[in-house]
């Protein structure tokens, strides 16, 4: 190992995590969990996507590669859909996805999905606070590294 | 199966003879014995040159969706996998039932030239006949019996089903459906049993291999997309880059996840892939799953049953509400 290398990883790990939010429910949960002054870990950086169903398994894939330790894709509970159907579907092709991360060798708790309403401010930080110490448990996420990414 | 190959050959000469047909999608031989690749035969002249043997393992189907486009009317010969891959182009709009001609040929399952090479069977071999279950090897010293099961690819020996399920008109006898000697998710299970560090190595081992030349690709008849992710310069994921091991693991992932819920599980991704990828596991890990959480379902039975992943039931297993909290029960 290289020096270089070693001495970075001995340097605290902060994880990164990706969270994927829903425009109508996630990502007003977590504009509720910041106004109501809820704590959650900064490493959490969130995109904003129309529908839980708009997140396309590249996306998730392409988090991983280029740094992230941990994807979270949040949305509507089933059947509170704004679009009505979308995270019906979402679930069936992530829970497929899930399992096949799984089969591949990738730890199962580095990729969450999640329902967060827009009034579930608190369940959206106890949700990524669940993540990041799940991940930190893990350490930093290197199967699936694009090597030429450099943090 | 001589005498089925004589009235194949027989069907389509008549078929282009008569103009019930404009185009004709079945086998010709290739440099060796062992090598049978797929023809288009346009007139009923050419049709000599038509084969069915123990080698005709290639699909026919996916080159239809080019032909059927451009208004042909095309015969084809459709093995029981190769039925599977019609029905499920047809459910994906890729083709039109009205401008097809399906010979159905029951199958009793290919062989596998790497067994015979393995199996040191493969030298001076000229010609391969074949009756029933009995391979006759005729090679420059005479002939040599073998049993053909021991012989056929794996994919054939846990074949479910060997004649097709939709046809025209059938040109023999069906097939019995052999019984495996081994679940087709054996190895599967195999796999999700071990740790995820074993699994991850085995599949980066795997991975390693990749040349990224798309023949995995361009041989399924589920991903029949004209505009694919992987043709795109922008995408990132284009070609390969040697020092990135993460751009093939994307591949594969990717190229298993387009076709989920649409995989016939006719096992020609790993055949034909070049460098020994067992590409077939990652389907069927997938079909498993969707067995498993959505009920059964097999791709290609049936055109008009709507895919797994193209629908949803209210009542769906949730392996996500881990809080049980709001949301409508």
């Amino acid at each position: 190992m290289l020096l270089e290398e070693k001495t970075s990883q001995e340097q605290a790990f902060e994880p990164l995590i990706v969270a994927f939010c829903c425009n109508w429910c996630s990502y007003a949960g977590a504009d509720l969990a910041g106004t109501s002054r809820l704590q959650y870990p900064a490493n959490v950086k969130i995109i904003k996507v129309p529908c839980s169903c708009r997140v396309n398994p590249n996306f998730v894939l392409r988090a991983f590669q280029k740094g992230a330790d941990g994807v979270v894709i949040a949305g509507c509970h089933p059947g509170d859909c704004h679009y009505s159907t979308g995270n019906y579907f979402t679930r069936r092709r992530f829970t497929l996805l899930m399992n096949m991360l799984d089969f591949i060798g990738i730890e199962k708790e580095r990729f969450t999905v999640d329902w967060i309403s827009a009034a579930e401010g608190s369940k959206f930080a106890a949700v990524m606070n669940g993540v990041l110490e799940k991940v930190h448990k893990l350490g930093p996420n290197r199967k699936m590294r694009d090597k030429r990414w450099k943090r | 199966m001589e005498k089925i190959a004589a009235a194949v050959r027989e069907r389509a000469k008549r078929a282009l003879a008569t103009g019930e047909v404009d185009r004709v999608f079945a086998w010709k031989r290739g440099e060796f014995w062992y090598d049978v690749t797929p023809a288009v035969f346009e007139t009923a002249d050419e049709t000599d040159e038509l084969l069915w043997d123990s080698f005709c393992v290639a699909n026919l189907s996916k080159y239809l969706t080019g032909a059927v486009r451009q208004g042909f009317k095309v015969g084809v010969f459709v093995k029981g996998c190769d039925a599977l891959a019609f029905n499920q182009l047809l459910q994906d709009n890729r083709i039109s039932r009205e401008n097809v001609r399906l010979f159905g040929l029951p199958c009793p399952g290919m062989v596998d030239p790497e067994k015979l090479k393995k199996a040191k069977r493969y030298r001076g071999v000229r010609a391969v006949a074949r009756a029933g279950d009995v391979l006759a090897l005729q090679g420059k010293h005479g002939e040599q019996q073998v049993e053909a099961p021991a012989y056929l690819y794996d994919k054939c020996l846990v074949c479910r089903h060997p004649n097709p399920v939709v046809y025209d008109e059938l040109l023999a006898e069906p097939q019995p459906v052999r019984t495996p000697d081994s679940d087709r998710f054996a190895l599967v299970n195999e796999l999700e049993a071990m740790s995820a560090e074993e699994k991850f190595l085995f599949w980066q081992e795997q991975f390693d291999k990749c040349i990224r030349c798309n023949a995995c690709r361009n041989i399924c008849p589920a991903c029949s997309c004209e505009k694919c992710i992987f043709d795109n310069g922008e995408s990132g994921v284009a070609a390969k880059a040697n020092a990135d091991s993460c751009e093939e693991q994307f591949f594969h992932l990717i190229r298993a996840y387009h076709v989920a819920g649409r995989c016939v599980d006719c096992g020609e991704c790993s055949r034909v892939c070049p460098a020994g990828i067992p590409l077939h596991l990652l389907n069927r890990k997938i079909i498993k799953d969707i067995q498993a959480i959505y009920g059964d379902y097999e791709a290609g039975l049936d055109p008009n049953v709507p895919a797994p992943l193209a629908t949803y039931r209210l009542d769906d297993a949730d392996p996500f509400d881990g809080h049980q909290k709001g949301g409508k029960k």
